[in-house]
């Protein structure tokens, strides 16, 4: 197992490493909230997502500085976060069908027209598998094809057929979805 | 020739520059190749629709006072449920107990050793009124030696002087400066104050309009100052600021009658004391009436609340501008009234005269 992210008991990180940190979250922030919320489509729960990310990362990059490595961690993290989250919301959706239990209104700035359609894109995508999935969000919460590139250590040059296919696999979701 | 990939088809939908010149000049003359492109461009629109969600407002300041405190805290809150991105589930399934344990305590003592350094612990999001009585502001006074005349009169561009319990300094970005224009003032400071296109009656042009660079104010603690704070250093950043005074109309009183302040919130960093250790340690001054100590506990979470002084003997109530909390204050006898609130993007407003609370709203909600 990879343990070289983890600090030793009793070991501290170097001088530099908070005000290093703080600046890295501050500069990752937005993009990360920006691609989870893609995803979730619930600010307060793509909030959470965030936080969740930089306290992992911290684990892993007390000390990022200019790492591009921990630039694009926290991006794919952010994604595969995200996704989980949904992929449990469409298990709890599941379990409360075959309970019978009521769905929860609709929030006094959300529409149930708009709330049913995230829902669709959000059953959708957490249908999708995983590589396909964060291809989606990473390169459509505005990365370009080299950031998503690093993001999922893949060539610049597989970016474009990851996303043809992950838009067409979408696209047929979308479909079955709204059938049902 | 060969057909173009669906590879390069897909990146012509968002980076055409970088698709070579032969692919699309075969795409020009191709039937097949074309078909394919659009069904790709379709696809690619529909996802863009679905996903393309505008981001959301966020506040970094508190989110990184958020994560901070989740990173000093052993426990749950320090173990989030994000797994490595990089390495597989079934990989991350057989971690060992004793590994989990070693990476749980590893970010309990990172957060505890990244506490000796600089980080943010007050950034208010909101205002709250904090009713204060003369006898709280002279008791203030004397525990700070920071009373009416320091904080109105002009900042010098730098000092500093003894405390009790350590020493403040301060420095300044610039000396205070009065400006043409409430838009000259804007392009200096870079916040956004709009001149109100309505003003009440009896009000008159703006007669003065001056701006004060940002301040930052250091407090280093002695090592004996107390629990939790001893040694730190408190690093407060406050401005900058625009200050807009209204005249009379011509041929009246002359007398100011209005006057319009924006500010960017203060901000606070710690070299490791906490918000509440820094609270405890405030509030625990002697000398400090103890209405006021529990007027300050009663307003909560000390990371997030900008307190307004409301003097006693003036009315207080609760209201809104432009979706923010606001606190607007009125003299019983109607002769003067203010309102503060602090917008969604991190300034500080304050609108009041010598006028009754409805000039001041309608004024107020023009700038907010």
């Amino acid at each position: 197992m990879d343990t070289s992210f983890m600090t030793r008991p009793g070991s501290s990180p170097p001088p530099a490493a908070q005000p290093a940190f703080e600046r890295f979250f501050r500069e990752q922030y937005p993009p990360v909230v920006r691609i989870a919320y893609g995803v979730i489509g619930d600010a307060q729960a793509a909030q959470d997502v965030a936080q969740d990310v930089f306290i992992a990362a911290f684990q892993r990059f007390p000390d990022p500085g200019e790492s591009d490595q921990a630039c694009a961690w926290v991006r794919v993290a952010a994604a595969h976060t995200a996704l989980n989250a949904i992929r449990g919301e469409r298990r709890r959706d599941r379990r409360q069908r075959l309970s019978g239990a009521a769905v929860p209104p609709a929030g006094p700035e959300e529409t149930v027209l708009d709330r049913e359609s995230r829902a669709e894109v959000r059953q959708a995508l957490s249908r999708l598998p995983r590589q396909a999935a964060t291809v989606l969000v990473l390169r459509h919460s505005g990365l370009s094809y080299a950031e998503v590139a690093e993001a999922m250590n893949v060539k610049v040059g597989h970016v474009g057929t990851m996303l043809r296919r992950a838009e067409s696999a979408l696209r047929k979701e979308m479909q079955n979805v709204s059938r049902h | 020739m060969s057909h173009v990939t669906s590879q390069e088809l897909r990146r012509l939908v968002d980076e055409p520059m970088a698709v070579p010149d032969r692919d699309r000049s075969h795409l020009a003359g191709c039937g097949r190749c074309q078909a394919e492109s659009a069904e790709i461009a379709e696809n690619a629109a529909a996802a863009a629709r679905l996903l393309g969600s505008p981001a959301p407002a966020t506040d970094v300041d508190l989110e990184w006072i958020l994560v901070s405190e989740r990173l000093r805290q052993p426990g749950p809150a320090g173990r989030p449920a994000v797994r490595n991105p990089w390495r597989g589930p079934r990989r991350l399934a057989n971690v060992s107990v004793s590994a989990g344990t070693a990476a749980v305590v590893g970010v309990v003592a990172a957060g505890a050793a990244a506490a000796a350094a600089l980080t943010t612990v007050y950034a208010p999001t909101h205002v709250a009124p904090l009713p204060v009585s003369r006898s709280d502001l002279s008791a203030v006074e004397s525990i700070t030696h920071i009373g009416t005349a320091q904080l109105t009169g002009e900042v010098s561009p730098s000092g500093s002087r003894s405390l009790a319990f350590g020493e403040l300094s301060w420095t300044t970005a610039g000396r205070p400066q009065q400006v043409s224009s409430i838009a000259r003032a804007r392009a200096l400071t870079g916040l956004a104050l709009p001149a109100p296109a309505t003003l009440p009656q009896g009000v008159g042009a703006p007669d003065r309009v001056m701006v004060q660079p940002r301040v930052t104010v250091t407090v280093r603690f002695s090592q004996s100052a107390g629990p939790g704070v001893g040694g730190s250093t408190l690093v407060v950043t406050g401005g900058p600021v625009i200050a807009v005074r209204y005249g009379s109309p011509p041929g009246s009183t002359g007398l100011p009658t209005l006057a319009i302040v924006a500010a960017r919130r203060p901000v606070a960093s710690s070299t490791g004391a906490s918000a509440r250790q820094l609270e405890t340690f405030l509030l625990s001054r002697a000398g400090l009436p103890s209405g006021l100590t529990e007027e300050l506990r009663l307003l909560g979470n000390p990371s997030t609340i900008l307190p307004v002084p409301v003097p006693a003997g003036m009315w207080e109530q609760q209201t809104s501008i432009g979706g923010a909390t606001a606190v607007l204050v009125t003299d019983p006898d109607a002769f003067a009234s203010g309102v503060i609130w602090e917008s969604r993007s991190g300034v500080v407003y304050g609108v009041g005269g010598l006028l009754d609370k409805e000039d001041v709203l309608s004024v107020a909600r023009q700038v907010g």
